[in-house]
């Protein structure tokens, strides 16, 4: 039968006598469409109707959120009890290609975003944009410390210093709590021209600024505090381009530049502790330097008929040179500021080739380089033990990358597929333990599609690690363990395989079932990462029961697992560590549409997720690490009645059930003698939110 | 068709009204049939038919008028006159050029009781992806799009109009509130990943996929935005990018050697946690070498000293991202 099917196409194909042109292209693309015959003067569109005028909906909503941990903000995006957000979805059509759209979601809330554009249709677009990212992790992060958002944080007058924490005296008069959140604010502007030939142009422009507290630690000698490192960051990027086309090739220049500046550059914090070496009771820690980065690259891709060729090069350079932190410091720096200096130079090569019909072949070269140009100098280091005043160089790293992959794609027939691969990459670094590591993997996959209803594939990958001398102790500033091999630069054996299939029994129904085993072996490793798997398995189902409603669910269970080797006696293996985790996701949804004389939708969606993760160590005896795992519910309910043409009425539910912990961490601030801590900072909460909204159309 | 199954789902619950109506009127909602002439041809035959018509370019006597004299009562097909793939006032729409044979392939005698093939579009359709799609490259070639060719949803024979449709005045795929169920409808890994105790906040759609990775294919790894998973982080953590004067070498070649983007069983999506993770790669005599056991039968506690409780290794070397302090080397100021 098939044997059959091919001559009728041979004939077809033999018939259609400028047919192998169109061929050779490998499809319909306009440029190769045979218009000799058409008469476009008589092609009027009369019947083409573009109806100007603005339509779409308007909204607002009103929301009641019931939360006694700030952590709930990161689902609902609501801070407080009383929340309110504006949602549009706007289209203007005007005359002659005049288009603008108005998109806003959830604007007003903390995770609000805005879009507008204006602009001709294929000639110009302006863009507005302002987006916001909110992230909370806790708002009863204790600390003693006064000044908090600010980078001078000091202990209250009548502190008390002590040997160990559990003897300061002041500590629980003087703990306040302090919310750990970032929240990001981003706003752009755009513009982008399309010239009546061959060319367009764009440029962007965006500014982000991100504030909050983050959690740091200050030290002296082996004593250490908990502090809130103020985040106050800027970030202005400019982005542009001119790019020009032709039927078959196209190349585009675009520059990139980026602008990070940090309000802070430095953290001041009162030492709680007595003082030790040096007799510190004030320390600095240095904050991200402000910092630049541009980016030119240049690409293009030429399709020369059944090949496509495509490159792109790119380099670029990343600066610092910000005055160092000196306070407290008290040695001669070799250079007020670093002038530091990192150039990073890109190519990338790649071709694809259909062979025949059924055979293509991809081709890639990629080639990247980071070269650090900053100056070596002598610094000496501070007393941080009774060692003092030890220089150091500092250690500009280089790293160069090449990579070339070779791939063949064979369509065995319309349901089959054969794909195979072979990748490589070298490595090559500075001052690291190992100068070059070189991997080389082999890969394939199978599909299979022509039974009815049914579509699965397999596929497998085996790589091999290995490399020059390693060399444990070549950079490091205190001598390492020989049997020691950093996992990022060990000899390693990488094997993964996944399946998945997807059956469809019947038009409505919808299931799916894959499976991922991936296995790390560092054969060559006696102290370090010896072995990780990862195993994971996930089911969904998606049935429509009626053209109305929808049942889904969704199970997933991952186990990772990794071995590790460590010596206390400086020489073979004395213990192992294990850490086991295991995850489970569990998600439902139904959504029922066209209810009450189609003016009603119903939905629910829940998901339930449990992060579970699990240490021991083993030297002699077995230790554990304690319980550390998250296990969260989310529902969500909604309900959207359409109650005029033009208006409708929507309510949304939607609760999170939030249980962490962390046995390292579920802890008094005094609970380790040398650390003054924030606290506890586990979670257990049931927060609510309840939204109104109504939308009117347009 | 897990996609189009998907985007009609959220159709009912997350997308506005407007785009609701969108939707259905695509014909999601309806079990769609295949074209007419599928039951008669099979495949190959469509397919071969449909390279001879589009070589021997026999177009229409009145473009998209003659179209419409049989397709104006549909909505989804007028639709087309809603977004910009239906402006007549653009010399770069399809509707300025060959107007509705721009897409759909010359009519040939398709007028005569449609049984004759032309080029059809999305998961219903029969044609190999890479026809259809060879269509829409025509036009959308660019930089954004210049790797489609041997990518990973171009091999995967993902079409384009699996993803996106034209007949509508917006289309639904573009919405960042339906991205993420789109995407992790086949990419279940990632689905699961962002439901894990810490990840990037895309369980909430305050991130999306398309952040990081650019569906159409990128000249980078994994489809990055940007030439390197460094480079990508660093567009929105400018203040790890540095460079600084003591620099922690994992952390300048790849963030990924101690994260993982997607999510992680530990907080700050840390693929292991410390003092675990320092030690796979740090083992100096004195203590980065010690067994640190954590609750023990004898009495010792995880939280009990400050190399497994609170911050673990970072008590002390808080600036494991690198320091720009003199007396930084070993990343504790």
């Amino acid at each position: 039968m098939k044997f059959k099917l091919n001559l009728v196409t041979l004939a077809l194909l033999a018939n259609a006598g400028i047919a192998s042109t169109a061929m050779a292209a490998g499809g319909y693309g306009l440029q190769n469409a045979n218009t000799d015959k058409v008469k476009f003067d008589k092609w009027d569109c009369k019947r083409c109707v573009v109806e100007t005028g603005v339509n779409g909906t308007v909204g607002v909503g009103v929301g009641y959120n019931d939360s006694d941990d700030i952590r709930s903000a990161n689902a609902f995006a609501a801070e407080n009890e009383f929340t309110g957000k504006v949602d549009a979805d706007l289209t203007y059509v005007g005359k002659s290609g005049y288009r603008a759209t108005v998109e806003a979601d959830n604007l007003g809330m903390e995770n609000g975003r805005l879009d507008i554009n204006a602009g001709k249709v294929g000639q110009y677009n302006l863009n507005l944009n302002y987006r916001q990212i909110a992230t909370y992790k806790t708002d009863s992060a204790m600390s003693p410390y006064l000044g908090i958002g600010g980078d001078d944080l000091t202990l209250p007058d009548n502190w008390q210093t002590a040997g160990s924490s559990q003897d300061m005296s002041e500590l629980y008069n003087s703990l306040n709590p302090l919310e750990l959140s970032l929240k990001r604010k981003h706003a752009g502007l755009g513009f982008a021209y399309q010239g009546e030939e061959l060319w367009s142009t764009y440029v962007n422009y965006q500014r982000e600024d991100k504030t909050g507290l983050k959690q740091a630690s200050g030290s002296f000698f082996n004593q250490s505090m908990m502090l809130a490192e103020p985040v106050d960051y800027t970030t202005d990027t400019i982005e542009a381009g001119v790019k020009l086309k032709g039927d078959n090739w196209f190349t585009a220049i675009n520059y990139n530049g980026s602008v990070f500046k940090n309000a802070y550059s430095q953290l001041g914090f009162d030492n709680a502790f007595n003082p030790t070496f040096g007799a510190a009771t004030h320390g600095y820690m240095s904050l991200d330097p402000d910092n630049e980065a541009h980016t030119v690259s240049l690409m293009g891709q030429m399709n020369l008929s059944q090949t496509i060729m495509s490159a792109r090069v790119h380099y670029g350079q990343m600066t610092q040179d910000q005055a160092f932190v000196t306070s407290g410091y008290g040695y001669q720096v070799p250079t007020e500021s670093l002038d530091g200096k990192v150039d990073i130079t890109g190519v990338n090569l790649k071709l694809v080739s259909r062979i025949s019909r059924s055979v293509r072949v991809n081709a890639s070269y990629d080639y990247s380089d980071r070269d650090n140009k900053t100056n070596i100098e002598e610094w000496t280091q501070i007393s941080i033990n009774d060692v003092n005043g030890q220089v150091a160089y500092n250690t500009p790293y280089d790293i160069t990358t090449q990579r070339a992959k070779l791939g063949v794609d064979y369509r065995i027939n319309r349901g089959m597929k054969l794909e195979a691969g072979y990748d490589y990459r070298t490595d090559e670094r500075s001052y690291q333990d190992r100068e070059t590591t070189d991997e080389n993997t082999l890969w394939t996959k199978f599909r299979l599609s022509s039974f009815e209803n049914w579509d699965m594939w397999v596929k497998g990958s085996y790589g091999q690690r290995d490399g020059s001398q390693y060399q444990a102790s070549e950079w490091t500033s205190s001598e390492s363990n020989d049997l020691l091999r950093k996992y990022n630069l060990a000899d390693r054996k990488r094997t993964m395989i996944e399946a998945r299939v997807t059956h469809n029994p019947t038009d409505s129904l919808t299931l799916d079932l894959g499976t991922r085993y991936a296995i790390d072996d560092y054969d060559e490793t006696q102290i370090g990462l010896t072995e990780s798997t990862d195993l994971s398995y996930d089911a969904s189902v998606t049935y429509m029961l009626s053209d109305d409603m929808t049942l889904t669910a969704f199970y997933n269970r991952q186990n990772i697992e990794s071995e590790q080797a460590g010596s206390s006696s400086f020489s073979a293996p004395t213990w192992t560590g294990v850490v086991e985790d295991q995850v489970d996701v569990i998600g439902a949804g139904w959504s029922y549409n066209n209810l009450m004389e189609k003016k009603l939708r119903l939905g629910v969606d829940y998901t339930y997720s449990n992060s579970d993760s699990n240490t021991q160590v083993t030297q002699g005896i077995t230790g554990d690490y304690g319980d550390y795992y998250a296990k969260v519910h989310n529902v969500n309910i909604y309900g959207q009645y359409q109650a005029t043409e033009k208006m409708a009425l929507r309510v949304d539910y939607k609760m999170e059930k939030y249980e962490d912990n962390d046995a390292g961490n579920d802890i008094a601030p005094d609970g380790i003698w040398n650390v003054v801590g924030f606290g506890s900072n586990s979670h257990d909460y049931n927060a609510h939110l309840i939204m109104l909204s109504m939308s009117y159309r347009l | 068709m897990k996609i189009i199954k998907t985007m009609k789902k959220l159709s009912t619950g997350v997308l506005p009204a407007l785009m609701v109506s969108a939707i259905l009127s695509l014909g999601f909602a309806t079990s769609a049939t295949a074209s007419k002439w599928d039951a008669k041809m099979t495949p190959d035959e469509v397919e071969a038919t449909l390279d001879k018509k589009f070589a021997e370019g026999k177009y229409s006597p009145k473009g998209a008028d003659s179209c419409l004299m049989c397709h104006r009562r549909s909505e989804k097909v007028m639709d087309i006159f809603k977004g910009v793939h239906g402006a007549i006032d653009s010399s770069k729409s399809p509707m300025a050029g060959l107007q509705c044979e721009s897409c759909h392939g010359p009519q040939g005698k398709h007028n005569k009781g449609g049984n004759e093939p032309m080029i059809a579009f999305g998961p219903q359709s029969t044609l190999s992806a890479e026809k259809q799609n060879s269509v829409c490259m025509s036009c959308h070639q660019d930089d954004k799009r210049m790797a489609w060719n041997g990518g990973h949803h171009d091999n995967a024979d993902v079409a384009c109009a699996s993803c996106h449709s034209v007949h509508t005045e917006k289309d639904p795929v573009l919405s960042k509130n339906t991205e993420m169920e789109v995407c992790t409808s086949c990419h279940t890994k990632q689905k699961a990943d962002m439901n894990k105790r810490s990840s990037h906040p895309m369980k909430w759609n305050q991130m999306v996929c398309s952040d990081c990775h650019n569906p159409h294919g990128t000249m980078s790894d994994a489809d990055l935005v940007k030439p390197s998973v460094n480079e990508t982080c660093y567009s929105c953590h400018a203040e790890k990018r540095g460079p600084k004067l003591w620099e922690h070498a994992p952390v300048t070649e790849d963030c990924v050697t101690c994260h993982n983007p997607h999510g992680s069983v530990n907080d700050a999506m840390l693929k292991t946690r410390a003092p675990q993770l320092c030690q796979q790669c740090h083992a100096s005599d004195g203590h980065a070498s010690n067994a640190y056991l954590g609750n023990t039968s004898q009495g010792a506690s995880v939280g009990g000293n400050a190399f497994t409780g609170g911050r673990s290794c970072l008590n002390c070397h808080n600036q494991i991202h690198g320091s720009n302090h003199p007396s930084g080397k070993l990343f504790q100021r």
